[in-house]
């Protein structure tokens, strides 16, 4: 079962996991008072929708309100819904992840995002208590790790941001026994930061 | 928790010993008091005092039989049983009663066979929990440890005596093994087929070999673990003593949810035993030849200890080859400084055309003179951690001189690990075999050898 959005919100901010800046709207009077600074993303809330992207439920980039009235247009099709409108940020995509395992406890998976995990399946696992070398391995393990350390003379992402969160993570799985998988896709990185954008907790 | 009477008991009771010559009562028996039915050089018979038991009979093999455990009034240290599963509950009981705290249970029709069966595996369980005894099984092959000549299995024969340990869970296969094992001239301190694990699992057997002085490397071959979490636990501690290599089975049950994360439809079961054996420190073995290839080198040579590595060899091709192995698996090539190359060239010996680098190509012609300064030089370079050293036959090549120089330079240099490459078959034979008897690892082919290069980086803690 889906652990719905404020829930799962809690449960992050207890576990000091750094989740985008976000507010979830019941009406679109709400969403235009809102205070987060465009650019912005919106997304379609109901407990019908659960693959928000294949749905159609997730526009980002939205830049102004006129994009953003084009925005609501689109959601119609959804009838009664809630919003949540997160501030857009900027950076590679990473996925971040726990599944309880029968023999083994929480494992932690760890990939780049998109094409690299749904394609490639580009990812690493360890099981949960991670240790610093657990991390560290499991981060460095993934061919894709060449793309955040930086190619073609960019910077590298923000690794130790990285290995904080795969950290509290393990945290998180080992204390709340009742929380069977967690997706937190993506995971957006860069030079500074590393933010969950967004997050699925699923309960027994 | 000790093992000890059942690893090295001093005094076995079979119960079901058979007088019917194809039962697994009469093999056992015979295994038991001679050492094997199918008859070699390593068959002796188990030092330790034998009891059969069998209501049945008075005497099989020679042997009085008793008609229960209860009757030897003697110290029994394990039991064996090898009866018909719906009797075992009783036999149990009588177990605990003559005191007996190790059992191994060969016979079948347990959990693996319905729901009759998990219920008596279960019975069985319960009696053992409350009377404190282990138990080995049910439904496996059994035990055999060769310090003792202890057969107590119903495998055909005994392999030859060694200190590779192999932990199977799979019975089939540890046979196979050992018939095997006397065909290579391989050589094992125990076998374990543990069956259906109901009591003890892969980590109970991996714990007790942490410490035993006769094995010096762990093999094994798993499927799954009951409890992963204590199986992780114990392997991480006993990485830390000596090396542990294993083979998965790529079982995984398919869960289907409702909903489903990305995460959990990629965790799948082997892919979760990957990364156990990685923060264990457990080394993966691809397949069978390269589990037993691994033991035997990660139990002759010594850790490498930095990772770079060089090749000296007389033919380039099959250096290259080797470098290309070194470089997928992440074993580095070492560059060679001026002053090796210094030395190389004022002795006088290497042939003008000889590649200067790394991989050390001392050309078609090598005599063993000039791979006695390749490999001399090579090992005592403080910047090189190991070598592998790979021989090709030309007109001139004099195969064990050749093997006479790397086991030389082993002695000299006991810390540093060399892997032959003695490429060939008939001729090249005696100078393989010399290296063979020598503890040298020597392979027919360089990715195996650049394989145990890597397995030795990684118990090095360097990979």
């Amino acid at each position: 079962m889906l652990i719905e959005e404020k829930e799962a919100e809690k449960i992050l901010k207890r576990y000091k996991i750094p989740i985008c800046i976000s507010k979830i709207c019941n009406s679109k009077k709400d969403v235009f008072s809102c205070k987060i600074e465009f650019p912005i993303v919106l997304k379609a809330l109901s407990p019908k929708i659960i693959h928000k992207t294949d749905s159609g439920a997730v526009i980002v980039g939205i830049k102004n309100k006129t994009e953003l009235r084009m925005a609501f247009e689109k959601f119609k099709k959804f009838g009664e819904i809630n919003y949540l409108i997160q501030k857009q940020e900027e950076g590679k995509e990473i996925i971040i992840g726990m599944k309880r395992d029968a023999q083994f406890g929480p494992v932690i998976l760890f990939g780049l995002g998109g094409v690299f995990v749904e394609v490639f399946k580009d990812v690493s696992f360890r099981i949960a208590p991670l240790s610093k070398k657990d991390i560290y391995e499991m981060i460095n393990e993934i061919k894709a790790i060449k793309i955040l350390k930086g190619f073609r003379g960019e910077k590298s992402v923000n690794l130790d941001k990285v290995s904080d969160i795969l950290s509290k993570l393990s945290v998180l799985s080992l204390k709340e026994k009742h929380i069977s998988e967690i997706d937190f896709n993506p995971v957006i990185v860069n030079e500074t930061r590393a933010v969950v954008v967004d997050a699925r907790l699923i309960k027994d | 928790m000790t093992l000890n009477n059942i690893m090295k008991p001093n005094s076995i009771a079979l119960i079901g010993a058979s007088r019917k010559v194809q039962s697994v009562g009469y093999g056992i028996l015979k295994n038991l008091l001679t050492g094997c039915v199918f008859n070699t050089k390593y068959c002796k018979p188990y030092n330790g005092k034998v009891y059969a038991v069998n209501p049945n009979a008075k005497k099989v093999l020679g042997q009085k039989c008793y008609n229960s455990i209860l009757d030897i009034k003697k110290k029994v240290d394990v039991a064996i049983i090898a009866i018909p599963a719906k009797f075992i509950p009783d036999t149990m009981k009588e177990i605990a009663k003559a005191g007996t705290k190790g059992v191994i249970i060969v016979s079948a029709g347990f959990g693996e066979e319905g729901e009759k069966g998990k219920k008596l595996q279960k019975e069985i369980l319960r009696i053992a929990k409350k009377n404190k005894i282990r138990f080995v099984g049910p439904n496996c092959l059994g035990i055999l440890r060769t310090s003792n000549n202890m057969n107590a299995s119903f495998a055909p024969t005994m392999p030859p005596k060694g200190n590779i340990a192999f932990i199977s869970q799979s019975g089939a296969l540890a046979d196979s093994v050992i018939d095997w094992a006397i065909e290579s001239r391989y050589g094992f301190s125990t076998i374990i087929s543990y069956g259906n694990k109901a009591d003890l699992d892969a980590e109970d057997y991996l714990e007790w070999l942490a410490n035993d002085k006769e094995t010096k490397v762990i093999t094994m071959y798993i499927e799954g673990v009951k409890d992963g979490k204590k199986f992780l636990r114990i392997a991480k501690k006993v990485c830390k003593k000596k090396p542990v290599i294993a083979l998965k089975a790529g079982r995984g049950k398919a869960g289907t949810k409702a909903i489903s994360s990305h995460t959990g439809s990629l965790a799948g079961s082997y892919k979760i035993y990957e990364a156990a054996f990685k923060q264990a420190g457990i080394i993966q073995a691809d397949n069978v030849e390269e589990l037993f290839d691994l033991g035997k080198a990660l139990a002759e040579q010594p850790p490498l200890k930095k990772n770079s590595v060089a090749i000296v060899t007389n033919g380039g091709g099959c250096g290259v080859l080797t470098a290309d192995y070194l470089e997928e698996f992440g074993v580095e090539l070492a560059k060679l400084k001026k002053s090796t190359i210094k030395k190389l060239e004022d002795t006088g010996k290497m042939h003008p055309a000889y590649s200067a680098r790394n991989p050390l190509d001392i050309v078609g012609d090598a005599l063993p003179e000039r791979y006695n300064v390749a490999v001399d030089t090579l090992i005592s370079e403080p910047y090189i951690g190991g070598l592998i050293v790979l021989q090709t036959l030309q007109t001139m090549t004099d195969s064990v001189a050749d093997a006479k120089v790397v086991v030389n330079a082993h002695n000299r240099y006991p810390n540093k690990p060399i892997i032959c490459v003695y490429m060939g078959g008939k001729f090249s034979k005696v100078g393989m075999d010399y290296l063979e008897d020598h503890n040298i690892p020597d392979y027919n082919d360089p990715r195996k050898a650049a394989r145990t290069m890597w397995a030795l980086a990684r118990i090095g803690r360097i990979l």
